[in-house]
């Protein structure tokens, strides 16, 4: 088995609460494979987001164990620390800064790269500005990078976030229903952003969805969570829809089991 | 309880002409007395500045300090409890207590605007970082930044735009703070109008006291244009039309 086909994300029986009574997430088990597009659909409150949190350590698991490219993710353990930049999370509310041109946000996924003294004074090396540069143009964005954030359309501060993100050169994506409010072309034209930057850099996507057809198109896994279980794990291969977990069904008839479970 | 502080309204309005004979008496004041009142404001507003800067400059960081958000509590309930102290006097119990420690003069008011402007924008501050948004905070905390780094990035640029406006209204507030510090011989124009009142020479008085109306006004509009050339726009997220 080569490097690239190793999980880069693997989780074992993993529950998490944020009030330690009620589970958010219960007994989740998924290996996500390197240079892997994974998605993860569910309902508003399904505990999709949460997943998130746990691979990039801004949250601790109750139960279970997460390893994350061979290390246990906590924000708060130093050594988890200076891997954190291998991590480029887009959260669904974006965080940017709004009152920051699109350059100075998109330089802040460089920060890991920059001493102290250099960051407080802005200061970046010609190279750091020659590649945001570069990812400004790669997401679309040539021509705006003076601009300030507040200034942008939807479409166009979702661009930022991913190449904040890409500016950390990362080995993984977390992307937490970053179209979700958008219309149907801009959502794609996101997608398409995201996926190019995933095959142009080798990169590791996970992304959160609420659109199953959509995360099927772009996704090669996808896992379908459920009040905080994993119920499903399918992707298309050819014109049928795969159960990863209990064998191959038509699209239609898991598109049919998708929102019987749903509704459950 | 008009017996306790002697409140009576029939002397208001015996005493309204008074404001006639006084505005009589601003028409017979020399006009080379507006030079001087000129000169004094002049010293009132580089008194306020001085104080303003400096003591913004030291607000700053101890805000940085009184955030709940950046620091755990060994650090930020020391400095809260700093920050409380200084603002338990008022700006002209400060200037009081600077006469005494450095003599009289514009010195004492510029050190009393210091710890005033520290005590009151630092409070402010620090209201305003625990306010920031915490989706940017999150997002760019998760890359791995240091704190300084977080602060530069996220803190600054997210608070800024409080900041100016604070800072613009303690300026204002300043002006006719240290308009007053002359009370305690504070320097300021406020020395002139207690010193023409104590010899009943309110013409004169009034002079002085139109000058600093007119300035409180001035400043009052380039705020407005400040803010909203700054401030309103961000705070919109859009651009304001002329």
């Amino acid at each position: 088995m080569s490097i690239s086909t190793l999980s880069i994300v693997q989780m074992n029986d993993v529950s998490a609460s944020y009030d330690s009574k009620n589970y958010v997430l219960k007994n989740i088990k998924m290996s996500i494979t390197r240079g892997t597009n994974y998605a993860i659909v569910g309902q508003s409150g399904s505990g999709k987001s949460t997943l998130l949190k746990l691979i990039n350590g801004m949250m601790n698991p109750n139960q279970g164990k997460i390893l994350v490219d061979y290390k246990i993710p906590n924000i708060s353990d130093k050594k988890f620390k200076s891997f954190m930049h291998k991590i480029g999370y887009i959260p669904q509310n974006l965080g940017l800064i709004k009152n920051s041109t699109v350059l100075e946000n998109i330089l802040i996924g460089a920060l890991p790269r920059v001493s102290g003294l250099n960051s407080f004074f802005k200061k970046f090396s010609d190279s750091e500005i020659d590649n945001a540069k570069k990812i400004l143009k790669l997401v679309g964005l040539q021509g705006k990078a003076e601009r300030k954030v507040y200034m942008l359309s939807g479409g166009e501060k979702r661009r930022v976030a991913i190449a904040r993100a890409l500016v950390q050169k990362p080995d993984i994506i977390l992307a937490d229903e970053i179209v979700s409010e958008l219309d149907h072309i801009t959502a794609r034209e996101i997608m398409d952003v995201l996926a190019e930057a995933q095959a142009t850099m080798k990169l590791t996507a996970i992304m959160v969805h609420h659109d199953l057809q959509l995360a099927l198109e772009y996704a090669d896994k996808v896992a379908v969570i459920k009040e905080g279980e994993k119920i499903l794990e399918i992707g298309v291969e050819g014109d049928k829809i795969v159960d990863f977990q209990s064998g191959n069904y038509t699209q239609r008839e898991i598109l049919e089991m998708f929102s019987n479970k749903s509704e459950e | 309880m008009s017996a306790n502080i002697d409140a009576d309204p029939r002397d208001f309005v015996e005493g309204l002409p008074n404001i006639g004979i006084m505005l009589q008496e601003i028409t017979e004041v020399d006009s080379s007395l507006f030079v001087t009142a000129f000169w004094a404001m002049l010293e009132t507003i580089e008194i306020a500045f001085i104080g303003t800067v400096v003591g913004v400059a030291i607000a700053l960081p101890l805000s940085l300090l009184a955030a709940r958000n950046l620091n755990n509590k060994f650090v930020y309930v020391p400095v809260r409890a700093l920050l409380a102290a200084i603002r338990t006097f008022p700006s002209i119990l400060w200037a009081i207590l600077f006469v005494i420690i450095v003599g009289l003069g514009p010195f004492a008011g510029v050190l009393a605007i210091i710890m005033y402007t520290v005590g009151f924008i630092a409070k402010l501050q620090y209201e305003t970082i625990e306010a920031v948004d915490t989706d940017p905070m999150d997002a760019v905390g998760a890359i791995g930044v240091s704190k300084l780094q977080l602060i530069r990035f996220v803190v600054l640029p997210e608070s800024a735009s409080h900041l100016l406006s604070q800072i613009l209204y303690i300026f204002d507030y300043n002006i006719r703070q240290t308009s007053i510090l002359g009370l305690v011989g504070a320097g300021g124009i406020g020395f002139y109008i207690i010193n023409y009142i104590k010899f009943f020479e309110y013409g004169k008085a009034a002079v002085f006291m139109l000058v600093v109306l007119a300035t409180v006004l001035i400043i009052e509009w380039v705020s407005v244009r400040i803010r909203d050339k700054y401030i309103v726009k961000s705070q919109r997220g859009k651009q304001i039309k002329a």
